[in-house]
């Protein structure tokens, strides 16, 4: 197990210089000059200010730079958004919010949508698996922004129950956005919770257990539900970039000090060091997550042997 | 967990059925009935009423502070806060008339009218310590040295303050800037050439004071949170982390006319996303928001509605020559032709929707005036107004001329939605009026749009601008030939002539000034279509009746709040 | 009983006998693995409704702005922001070119001397929302098919070169696919965007850059799978080819799981597409898509909630049948798996 996660943990770090590495030329041929001032500053003073980011440097001597800060942790300073200020601490001090709403929103999302298809399983092909396939699918067919403006407009403005939007009544404030977010993770559980259990509850040890006069119940929930639950673990991967994606949103709909929204805006201003912060930061994100569903897959389920071929 | 569970299935089946509901017809919001439509100026007017006990205000921003050093600020969000976090030698007041801020009294002006004498009162910065001449020559020198990188410093100073040119050039010592501290409070300023509107620039953010021992002493940290600042305005920032989503104004109690100031506090926001903007306006939690894009078209009606003219003009720019090859814009008489033929009142009235005006000038109306207050509108009046049937013939001779029969132009705008509507419509237009014409359109964001402007690729640009100084001069001498902002090849001699003038031999000369300006803006929309109007931009707000005395500017800061107070609230 | 087995007429039975060369035969008519298939997925109820569905939105995609008076694109400023109408069914009270006008109830038609109707309304710029709305599911169903396209077409090519040959191959493969799943797809769509010219072009190779990934762990799974197989091994015992056993054994075994992956990857194209509209990366002006249709929409959503609903029902519509067809998909092709 340390042996496989040791060579996870390398190819992790070569993964994730490439990554850096194809974004940074990535942003180099990005149209636009980074500085926002450029038509305004005299030749001279561009130089100076080109200088003061180490844009005057050659490619390489940049990337080299660039490459060697990301060891320090050093994700460089941003140009426009918030002039001077440091990428790393930008990103650390928004990851809070962003956080928070993601994690309650994925929580919400899974248990909901565990429910809705254990329920579905049990009853399949009746309405009340049509039903909740329907809400499952609906769930990711609205798109997040129409759907968190709905969820604003009725439930902040109308009914009052949450404030409206802003990130300053602490639980009650992430509540909507959760709300936003756990539309992702709902469905994806509840789709794959209901095939899951579909299969289990037509394996041989269910009908076992039914011939030897456990109740309905106790089949559900001793039996299939437990197996059909540890699966669930390969989808969090998916789960994971959902709600990436939909931080950008729902961020942005909330104004909620997260590092989706900032990230918008700063493609918008081609901030070119925060774009890259981000994406970075995101990859790690990303790859730790896979790493962490891989790792626990291999504890929850003995008969996949990590170091042998896993399909 | 049980009770998220049951809210989610509430609000799920709630929200389904909204939607659906809302399908149906549309919905009471819009149902207050318009009693009375409030005009532009609405905000200067006498605030009535008495103030509340509690004053403080809850206001948006749309994008976050990118920096609040006022030698690097560029934007609309930290200008405005600095407008009213600290103070310059004048102040654009409620009538937005520059009077003496921080200067007391007219300064001193010499006869050839290139040395200003300012006496300043006794006034502090926030920590406490006088703001004293030094103070404004350490912040002039800073912006205007190559070495601080301040886009607006050389921007607004080359060409006005004396030597300022050759120091941004870096072929001269900052120390040479035309301003010298005789005292602790005279200020000895020495202009480049008479410079008529010189009070107003002196309301403007970069011209603003720095204390130079705070500045040196934080160094880097300077101006990157609101610990790191200091105010000598109306206001003070606070609870600002530098990146944040959020911040304070609060009063100044070390202000010289602290008296005036009634609001204690000001809560901003940042929100992004207009209609999260009006949510929050309707549900109390805000008491201003702007109504931008398809939101003013809806709220229109509002009692609680506040139109303004900015003094922001849009118009194409025509470019003459793109990768050293003359474009068919080149013809006068297709520029006219394209100039002619687009409906301007259809679109402020129905695509934009706003409060807009159409334009059919390049110096906004309601913006300059002279000595007897006569708007500089008036001598020009309206100039290429919409006119199919014109155009029409205009086109089929410029066509004839070019030896063509069709013609393709590109058409570069903004990435904004109204941007993107605009040039929708303008596309619609052309193509209809102008018979073998197409507009193909290109949106880009706004750095790749000044990158494409300074490469001068593009046939067609929508473009915008808003003053930098209270005068004419700020919208007419983009176009001379070789001005940045030209960049479409248009070179007009007697034009240039004219701009020559106003800024040397006529400076002094104020009607002559006048006329010149006037006679350029003549050739340069009348005679050579150089550009084509398209509207005066108009801004929406809600914002509510207990509201009183926010002032609106045409430049510099967009609003003070030094006037503002809270009254019946309650 | 057997008193009355012997009152039974003799001559209505024939003895038989057990005949060797009858007891392989098949009654049964034999049925290929797609008949098979179809035999299931009719059953399926919600797939053949969907499929169904499915199809007349196609059609009216094509139709509807044929059918329409009106040019998608083509703007009359003076019937700008129009509630629908439709005749007859205006006799209802629906759909009835009324709308909310500073508190009152009235007919906008009237109001504004509009004399023709907007089956389903128009936008601010006077378009008719109905062509629009058609010709935008037409755009938005051909980025999505043309992504899903391409990404089945590097996905399998790529998973079966990888999982067929294996060893250093696989491996080096394999290490590419995680680089790329690595970075997140949001990211990759909008750096490429960025740098090209926006338009369709850019938001399909946008999708299938890193999109193709998922579908190639998919076949490389099953190749590795089906290679180390009986009838593969036999096969190849045999002598037959890398490209036979790649085409007549592998593929047809690899195709059903295909082609579910693609009816998921389809609304998931058209969904990003979406996406990409609210920040401000979708379709150029005045191309319309579902997307961009929407993102116009739900700023409108208190007053004109036509603009918005439209398309957003349309474009329910299409990621449920496209889901229950993917359902119905797997149900019939791929009865006892589930990846």
């Amino acid at each position: 197990m340390a042996r496989y996660i040791g060579k996870r943990l390398i190819y992790m770090v070569i993964t994730l210089a490439l990554i850096a590495t194809f974004t940074f030329f990535l942003m180099k041929i990005l149209p636009g000059s980074p500085i926002a001032s450029a038509s305004k500053l005299s030749p001279e003073q561009r130089a100076v200010v080109e200088a003061r980011y180490g844009l005057n440097e050659p490619l390489p001597v940049q990337y080299f730079d660039y490459m060697f800060g990301l060891l320090k942790g050093d994700l460089g300073i941003s140009i426009n958004q918030f002039k001077g200020a440091n990428v790393t601490d930008l990103i650390l001090s928004r990851m809070g919010p962003s956080a928070q709403i993601g994690f309650q929103g994925m929580i919400l999302g899974t248990i909901i949508g565990v429910l809705l298809g254990m329920v579905a399983a049990l009853r399949q092909n009746t309405w009340i698996d049509y039903s909740s396939t329907l809400i499952a699918i609906i769930g990711i067919s609205i798109p997040s922004f129409v759907f968190a403006t709905l969820l604003q407009y009725w439930l902040g403005v109308k009914l009052e129950w949450f404030p409206v939007a802003l990130w300053k009544d602490g639980f009650m404030s992430s509540v909507l956005p959760s709300i936003a977010l756990a539309m992702f993770p709902l469905a994806t559980a509840a789709r794959f919770i209901r095939t899951e259990m579909i299969e289990v509850l037509s394996s041989d040890y269910i009908t076992l257990a039914k011939a030897k006069g456990s109740s309905g119940f106790e089949v559900a929930f001793k039996h299939a539900f437990r197996n059909a639950l540890i699966p669930l673990v390969t989808v969090l991967g998916p789960m994971a970039v959902g709600i990436l994606t939909g931080s950008l949103v729902v961020e942005q709909v909330f104004a909620i000090p997260g590092i989706g929204e900032q990230f918008v805006k700063s493609i918008m201003v081609n901030d070119f060091s925060i774009i890259m912060g981000t994406t970075i930061f995101f990859s790690v994100f990303l790859i730790v997550v896979i790493l962490i569903v891989d790792i626990l897959y291999g504890i929850i389920d003995p008969r996949i042997r990590l170091s042998g071929g896993k399909n | 967990m049980k009770n998220s569970k049951l809210f989610w299935l509430m609000s799920l089946v709630l929200v389904l059925s909204a939607f659906l509901a809302a399908c149906g017809g549309g919905s009471e919001e819009g149902s207050e009935t318009p009693e009375k439509e409030k005009e532009d100026g609405t905000s200067t007017e006498a605030p009535a009423g008495e103030p509340d006990a509690v004053q403080e205000l809850n206001l948006m921003e749309g994008a976050e502070i990118p920096s609040m050093d006022s030698a690097i600020a560029e934007d609309s969000v930290a200008f405005n806060i600095l407008n009213n976090v600290n103070e310059g030698l004048f102040r654009l007041n409620q009538e937005n008339v520059a009077e003496p801020a921080l200067a007391e009294g007219e300064p001193e002006i010499s006869e050839d009218g290139l040395t200003y004498t300012f006496k300043l009162r006794d006034a502090n910065w926030s920590n406490g310590t006088p703001v004293t001449a030094q103070d404004f020559v350490f912040s002039w020198q800073r912006a205007i040295d190559p070495a601080t990188g301040s886009p607006y410093g050389p921007y607004m100073m080359a060409g006005t303050i004396k030597n300022a040119t050759a120091i941004s050039e870096g072929k001269m010592d900052k120390a040479e800037l035309g301003i010298e501290a005789t005292d602790e409070k005279t200020l000895v300023v020495t202009l480049e050439r008479p410079v008529p509107y010189f009070m107003s620039l002196m309301a403007f953010g970069t011209f603003y004071p720095q204390n130079e021992a705070f500045v040196t002493e934080k160094g880097d940290a300077y101006a990157s949170n609101s610990d790191n600042l200091l105010s000598n305005g109306p206001f003070v920032l606070t609870n600002w982390d530098g990146t944040g989503l959020k911040w304070s104004m609060e009063k100044n109690a070390e202000y010289w006319d602290a008296e005036t100031v009634q609001l204690e506090k000001i809560n901003v926001d940042v929100v992004k996303e207009p209609g999260t903007a009006v949510n929050l306006y309707t549900s109390g939690e805000k008491d201003r928001a702007g109504l931008s894009g398809e939101y003013a078209l809806q709220y229109a009606d509002n009692e609680e509605v506040i139109k303004e003219l900015e003094p922001t003009l849009f118009y194409l720019k025509f470019n003459q020559e793109r990768n050293g090859e003359k474009t068919p814009l080149a013809n006068e008489n297709i520029r006219r032709a394209i100039s002619l033929a687009f409906n301007k009142q259809d679109l402020t009235d129905v695509v934009l929707a706003n409060g807009s005006l159409p334009a059919n000038y390049l110096v906004p109306t309601e913006f300059t005036f002279d000595e007897s207050g006569a708007d500089f509108r008036e001598v020009n009046g309206d100039m290429n107004e919409f006119n199919a049937e014109e155009a029409k013939k205009f086109w089929a001779t410029g066509l004839e001329e070019l030896g063509e029969t069709e013609v393709t132009l590109e058409l570069l705008g903004g990435d904004s939605e109204l941007a993107k509507k605009m040039d929708e419509y303008l596309k619609s237009q052309l193509e209809e009026n102008l018979e073998g014409l197409t507009v193909n359109l290109k949106a880009v964001p706004f750095n790749v749009r000044l990158e494409l402007d300074e490469a001068q690729d593009y046939d067609i640009q929508n473009s915008g601008w808003g003053p930098d100084y209270q005068d004419p001069m700020t919208f007419i001498d983009l176009f001379v030939t070789g001005s940045s902002h030209n960049l479409m090849s248009y070179s007009n001699p007697e034009f240039d002539k004219l701009i020559e003038q106003a800024k040397g031999e006529l400076a002094q000369d104020l009607a002559g000034r006048w006329d010149a300006m006037a006679k350029a803006e003549k050739i340069l929309i009348e005679d050579d279509a150089a550009i084509a109007p398209i509207y005066q931009r108009g801004v929406m707000s809600l914002q509510k009746p207990y509201v009183q005395g926010i002032v609106s500017h045409p430049f510099g800061g967009d609003y003070s709040y030094k006037w503002a107070f809270v009254s019946g609230k309650e | 009983m057997t008193q009355n087995l012997e009152k039974l007429p003799k001559g209505s039975f024939e003895r038989i006998t057990v005949d060797a060369n009858q007891a392989e035969r098949i009654s049964k008519p034999s049925m290929s693995f797609w008949q098979d298939a179809w035999l299931r997925l009719r059953k399926n109820k919600g797939a053949i409704f969907s499929i169904i569905l499915f199809t007349l939105i196609v059609i009216m995609s094509f139709v509807g702005p044929m059918i329409s008076p009106y040019e998608p694109n083509a703007q009359t400023i003076t019937h700008a922001n129009l509630p629908p109408k439709i005749p007859v069914i205006e006799n209802l009270g629906i759909l009835d070119g009324h709308g909310n006008l500073g508190g009152k109830d009235v007919d906008i038609y009237d109001m504004k001397n509009v004399e023709v109707n907007y089956w389903f309304g128009t936008d601010g710029l006077g378009r008719d929302m109905f062509s629009r709305l058609w010709k935008g599911t037409q755009v938005s169903l051909f980025i999505a098919f043309v992504a899903a396209a391409i990404d089945m077409l590097i996905g399998v090519i790529y998973g079966g070169v990888s999982g067929y040959f294996g060893g250093r191959i696989d491996d080096f493969m394999q290490r590419i696919v995680e680089i790329l799943t690595g970075i997140p797809n949001l990211v990759v769509v909008i750096l490429f965007i960025l740098i090209m010219d926006p338009g369709i072009v850019a938001i399909i190779i946008a999708l299938t850059i890193t999109g193709w990934t998922g579908m190639s762990r998919v076949v490389r799974g099953q190749v590795l799978k089906y290679k180390s197989q009986e009838f593969v091994l036999a096969s190849r015992t045999l002598g037959a080819s890398d490209s036979r056993i790649i085409w007549k054994h592998l593929m047809p075994n690899v195709l059903g799981i295909v082609i579910i992956n693609t009816m998921f990857t389809i609304p998931s194209a058209i969904f990003f597409e979406a996406f990409l509209s609210f920040i401000g990366l979708g379709l150029q002006a005045p191309d319309a898509s579902l997307g961009t249709l929407i993102n116009d929409g739900y700023k409108l959503l208190q007053f004109q909630p036509h603009i918005l609903a439209f398309p957003a029902i349309l474009l329910s519509l299409i990621m449920i049948s496209f889901n229950l067809i993917g359902d119905g998909l797997r149900d019939a092709l791929d009865p006892k798996m589930k990846d």
